[in-house]
């Protein structure tokens, strides 16, 4: 790995983490999902920092070219992300649905013991 | 007992009216709620009017939302029989009393209301035909159970099974689905024939452009059903 690229990923890393920090910050990021996306920072500043692991890992699951190795955890990570982002929106849908039907049960309710006064 | 007619009503202003006033008239000692899914019509305005009890849901939620608020109303309120009738005008309340009667004499949980035992009536489009055949057997196929009209939204539900389906009922397009969750937790199901009419108003919740999608969704639904 070319110094320029070793440079150009750890700028690359400082915006990522300081985005991290800034959403939680913000607390426009719940801890439970940044987690997930801090692990992923770590793995690649290790590899940014020693990229013989780098090439060795890759070595390991018979990648022989190691940019295309770096495509492909990145791809399996978004994909990671958004299969959890989708299961997370699935059982926010069935928690919304919960709370649309119970209100609208203690509406009833309340509308009914009002008609009796 | 206590029965309990449920109708999930979305953007019906032009059924609602018909179908309450014919299920006073024909079954006036069942009681009625509507359950209004957000309707962005003047159906809030004829369920007022028609002073019948109904829930408002704040936002839509679709059939299976709808229908299951109205089954945990049902629950809520200690009824022993809930029957679902569409607000479209094809279910005839006169079945009503068919349909509770195998419940009544705790014969069944489940009754379904089918319109091909005796392939009177309104029997829709072949393709919807040959849709509902393919669901009929794919359900034969994971829990034995045989129906002739799997998507029939006209049915009744025991006690046991009302409990059952406010804690848990499925989403998009439930009906087939809920056979098959009735069965898997030991219901008893059966099907009597019923004369379906054209809808007098609104519009399938099941499109053309929507029917490869509702197949492949409601079959992935059965299977996971019966693997859950």
């Amino acid at each position: 790995m070319s110094l320029t690229l070793q440079l150009s990923m750890v700028i690359a890393e400082l915006i990522y983490f300081g985005m991290i920090f800034y959403f939680l910050k913000k607390k426009m990021l719940s801890i439970k999902y940044s987690l997930l996306w801090l692990v992923f920072g770590v793995v690649m500043v290790v590899f940014t920092a020693f990229p013989v692991l780098f090439w060795r890992f890759m070595g390991l699951f018979g990648v022989e070219s190691p940019m295309n190795g770096l495509f492909s955890i990145l791809l399996f990570f978004v994909f990671t992300i958004i299969m959890s982002l989708t299961a997370i929106v699935s059982r926010q849908s069935e928690r919304i649905r919960a709370l649309v039907q119970s209100q609208a049960l203690l509406e009833e309710r309340i509308r009914r013991l009002e008609d009796k006064e | 007992m206590r029965v309990l007619v449920i109708i999930p009503s979305y953007n019906e202003q032009s059924s609602i009216r018909a179908t309450v006033n014919e299920l006073r008239e024909q079954a006036p000692d069942v009681d009625i709620l509507a359950v209004n899914d957000c309707s962005s019509d003047s159906t809030q305005a004829i369920l007022t009017e028609l002073k019948v009890r109904h829930l408002r849901l704040p936002v839509n939620l679709g059939i299976g939302g709808a229908v299951q608020a109205g089954y945990k109303f049902a629950d809520l309120n200690g009824y022993d029989i809930a029957v679902q009738l569409d607000a479209d005008g094809q279910h005839d309340p006169k079945y009503i009393k068919d349909l509770i009667a195998p419940i009544e004499a705790g014969e069944a949980d489940l009754v379904t209301g089918s319109r091909f035992i005796e392939k009177e009536g309104f029997q829709t489009s072949g393709m919807r035909r040959f849709g509902i055949k393919l669901l009929n057997g794919l359900i034969h196929l994971v829990c034995g159970v045989k129906v002739t009209d799997a998507t029939s939204g006209f049915r009744a539900v025991s006690r046991r099974l009302i409990v059952i389906y406010s804690g848990e009922y499925p989403t998009d397009y439930p009906e087939p689905e809920a056979i098959v969750m009735a069965k898997m937790n030991g219901m008893r199901i059966r099907e009597i024939p019923v004369v379906m009419r054209d809808r007098t108003g609104g519009r399938s919740s099941i499109r053309l452009i929507n029917s490869i999608y509702y197949m492949i969704k409601v079959s992935i639904a059965i299977v996971l059903r019966r693997i859950q």
